[in-house]
């Protein structure tokens, strides 16, 4: 299913105006902070309205400012995994993931809540409190919970920023993996060079709300065609630095194996 | 939510209870209360199957109520201020208007007071130090009391002597624990505390002006007739001598 | 103490629970609209929902008056269709500690919605979750604090409401007299022992439900 998004809205410090479409694989939005990113996911969720633009999922039309559809964020079928995580944090790890099974009846909610669980490894987590949890930990319920419904399309917004360098690994290879079985779009929004590298299938470059370039990771790394990406690339401080073990050569092909 | 319901269903069976008879309202100034009370027993012992419900108040209240469409029968007024106001928008019936009633303004001292005034004109002597009004900017006792002793000519010398109660009660309050050597309160003030308080002497009647208490029946009443009885009650002689009895004062030429 | 004193003491306290209840269905509703949605003269709105708490309470019942009277905008042609009059019934007293509690509700409440993590209900919606079920699920109970302090706040102003209910309800001993009323009257005929005694007694009871009403909220949330 292909996920195409044009969009544009006046900001108080930038203008967004970007255009991109993309298939059933992992694409990164990347950038600064401040460039705009964020706020495509937000649009593509429906929890911020563009001023004109089209958003369309397969033939779902989810905005067309011309033909005065919008749909609400509740009928969009998506899964939606926040910065800060947005766990509810009276309900359980278990609660939170059964609120993501709308419209599911109650004994196959809690069959599939249970599976969850087991497979993203929290089982034993199930009647704590997102208050007493690990980073690692909440990441994945918060993944747990937005699949729930099976979503068409996945949307994650800098969800490894607050993890451990060790802990992002295990979090990058869950992702790949949930691309690949459920064969969805998913859009991961970053700023770590690193990360978009090591997962993306493709990449689109933010900057003050526009895309200054758009292709393969590695395409866009070798082959900056702007002064700015090149000072982006430079300040990641990818050439310089050596990338640590966790987004190192060998295993990222492992992770980006195709199907 | 439980909590609601029960409240509700408490509350539909609790307050009101069918009377078959006539029922009159009677709105009333709170000074009024206790000789009321007790003529409305005398209506009721003497028109049997009939019934006086009271509402007690500030007169201005009371006013103001019966302005927005209030159920009342019956007005008594500590003033004639409030009856006037509703004559000239045509609430009252003014065939029935009567007063019915007046105040004095007295002098009061604790019983057990060693030292005491034996008279208004004592109150100049040396061994008299405090003496206790209400406010006259805001308790109407005050105000009278303040006209009294000016009309007595014993404003001056006292004014340093005096000091003043935010309200009856507290007036009342000096005199009985001794904080003060004398007051001045209206006499249906000081006749429930009369255990604590002893009336020394009464002001004479032309050195303030006459305090009118005042009644009508409210046009429109679906009760005038029982209205009109009510009224007869409270000037015959039973209601005289309810009146006279907590303290109010009743020989007035209407 | 007597009978009267009784019926006052159990008129106060279906009056305040009665009152609370309608404030706690109003209020909530209203502090959500307020917290959670923008609409052309809001802040007229609002203001006028406050009024009553900065308005003296004779005031607000004059307005009562003007509004539920027999001859009032609502007031006249309800008494024409039904030949029913607010004035001087225990409702009086049920609508004015209603309307003088509402502010105390709203305003507790819509600051406690408003400080609701708003991602969290953002979340709620992706997932699915219409508006409704997102107040009841999230909104709500985690503003459960805010909730219950506003009731008990509401109780409490109920419990002591006077001025308001004196211009609507009227002061009728065994009909409409709850207990601030019926303190006045006794303090007015200056029977001061009788009337302590009573203040003691509202004082103790009125204590007594807050604390429970405190300790039960806070197992709540």
């Amino acid at each position: 299913m292909s996920l195409s998004v044009k969009i544009r809205k006046k900001m108080d410090s930038f203008v967004l105006d970007v255009s991109w479409q993309m298939n059933n694989e992992l694409a990164v939005l990347f950038g600064h902070s401040g460039a705009g990113k964020s706020l495509t996911l937000q649009m593509i969720a429906g929890l911020v309205e563009p001023d004109e633009g089209k958003i369309r999922l397969g033939d779902v039309v989810f905005f067309e400012s011309k033909a005065g559809t919008r749909l609400k964020p509740q009928d969009r079928h998506l899964g939606y995994v926040f910065q800060d995580l947005a766990l509810f944090p009276h309900m359980t790890v278990y609660q939170n993931i059964l609120y993501g099974g709308y419209g599911i009846s109650k004994t196959e909610k809690e069959s599939m809540a249970v599976e969850m669980m087991r497979r993203f490894r929290i089982a034993e987590l199930r009647d704590r409190l997102p208050g007493r949890i690990s980073g690692g930990q909440k990441q994945r319920v918060a993944l747990a919970r937005a699949l729930m419904r099976k979503p068409r399309v996945l949307l994650l917004d800098e969800p490894f920023s607050a993890l451990d360098a060790s802990i992002r690994l295990g979090m990058g290879r869950l992702l790949k993996e949930v691309q690949h079985e459920f064969n969805i779009p998913v859009v991961l929004v970053t700023h770590d060079l690193h990360e978009a590298r090591a997962l993306a299938d493709r990449m689109f470059v933010y900057s003050a709300g526009k895309i200054i370039q758009s292709g393969r990771p590695d395409d866009i790394i070798h082959l900056p065609e702007s002064q700015e990406l090149m000072d982006l690339v430079e300040s990641s401080a990818y050439r310089t630095q050596e990338p640590a073990a966790i987004w190192a050569d060998p295993l990222r092909w492992e992770l980006n194996r195709t199907p | 939510m439980l909590a609601f319901i029960f409240c509700l269903l408490l509350a539909a069976v609790a307050v009101e209870d069918a009377f078959a008879g006539t029922e009159i309202m009677i709105s009333a100034a709170l000074s009024l209360k206790a000789p009321f009370e007790d003529i409305g027993r005398i209506y009721e012992k003497k028109y049997p199957g009939s019934k006086a419900v009271f509402n007690f108040g500030p007169s201005g209240t009371l006013q103001k109520q019966i302005e927005g469409g209030a159920p009342v029968d019956v007005f008594a007024s500590a003033s004639p201020k409030e009856l006037d106001d509703l004559a000239s928008s045509k609430l009252i019936v003014s065939a029935t208007r009567v007063d019915f009633a007046g105040n004095s303004i007295v002098l009061i001292a604790a019983s057990k007071a060693a030292v005491r005034p034996a008279a208004f004109s004592d109150l100049a002597k040396k061994n008299i130090n405090r003496i206790a009004i209400g406010n006259p900017a805001s308790v109407p006792a005050g105000k009278y009391a303040e006209e009294a002793l000016k009309n007595m000519g014993l404003w001056e010398n006292l004014k340093v002597k005096l000091v003043y109660g935010e309200h009856v009660r507290q007036v009342m309050d000096y005199v009985a624990r001794g904080e003060v050597d004398a007051g001045m309160v209206f006499l249906t003030d000081a006749i429930p505390r009369s255990g604590e308080v002893e009336v020394i002497a009464e002001a004479p009647a032309s050195v303030y002006k006459p305090i009118v208490y005042t009644m009508a029946a409210i046009t429109g009443t679906k009760n005038e007739s029982a209205a009109r009885n009510f009224i007869a009650v409270v000037i015959s002689k039973e209601g005289k001598e309810a009146l006279r009895k907590h303290g109010f004062v009743v020989n007035l030429h209407r | 103490m007597d009978f009267a004193s009784w019926f006052s003491l159990r008129l106060s306290l279906q009056v305040a629970s009665m009152a609370t209840a309608f404030v706690l269905l109003f209020g909530v509703g209203l502090a959500y609209l307020f917290a959670m949605k923008d609409f052309r003269g809001k802040e007229v709105v609002d203001m006028l929902f406050t009024l009553p708490l900065v308005l003296p309470p004779t005031v607000t019942g004059y307005y009562l008056i003007v509004l539920f009277g027999r001859k009032g905008l609502i007031g006249r042609p309800l008494f024409e269709a039904t030949g029913w009059s607010f004035m001087f019934t225990w409702q009086a007293a049920v609508l004015a500690s209603f309307v003088v509690a509402l502010p105390l509700m709203i305003k507790t409440v819509r600051a406690a919605i408003e400080s609701v993590d708003k991602n969290l209900i953002r979340a709620s919606y992706t997932l699915g979750h219409s508006r409704f079920t997102t107040a009841i699920q999230v909104i709500f109970p985690l503003a459960g604090k805010g909730i219950v302090a506003g009731t008990v706040l509401s109780f409490a102003r109920a419990m002591g409401e006077f001025g308001a209910t004196l211009m609507l309800a009227g002061n009728i001993p065994g009909k409409t007299d709850t207990m601030p009323l019926a303190i006045y009257s006794i303090a007015g005929s200056g029977e001061w022992s009788k009337a302590n005694a009573m203040v003691i007694l509202l004082t103790v009871i009125s204590g007594l439900l807050l604390y429970i009403a405190n300790r039960f909220g806070r197992r709540l949330i």
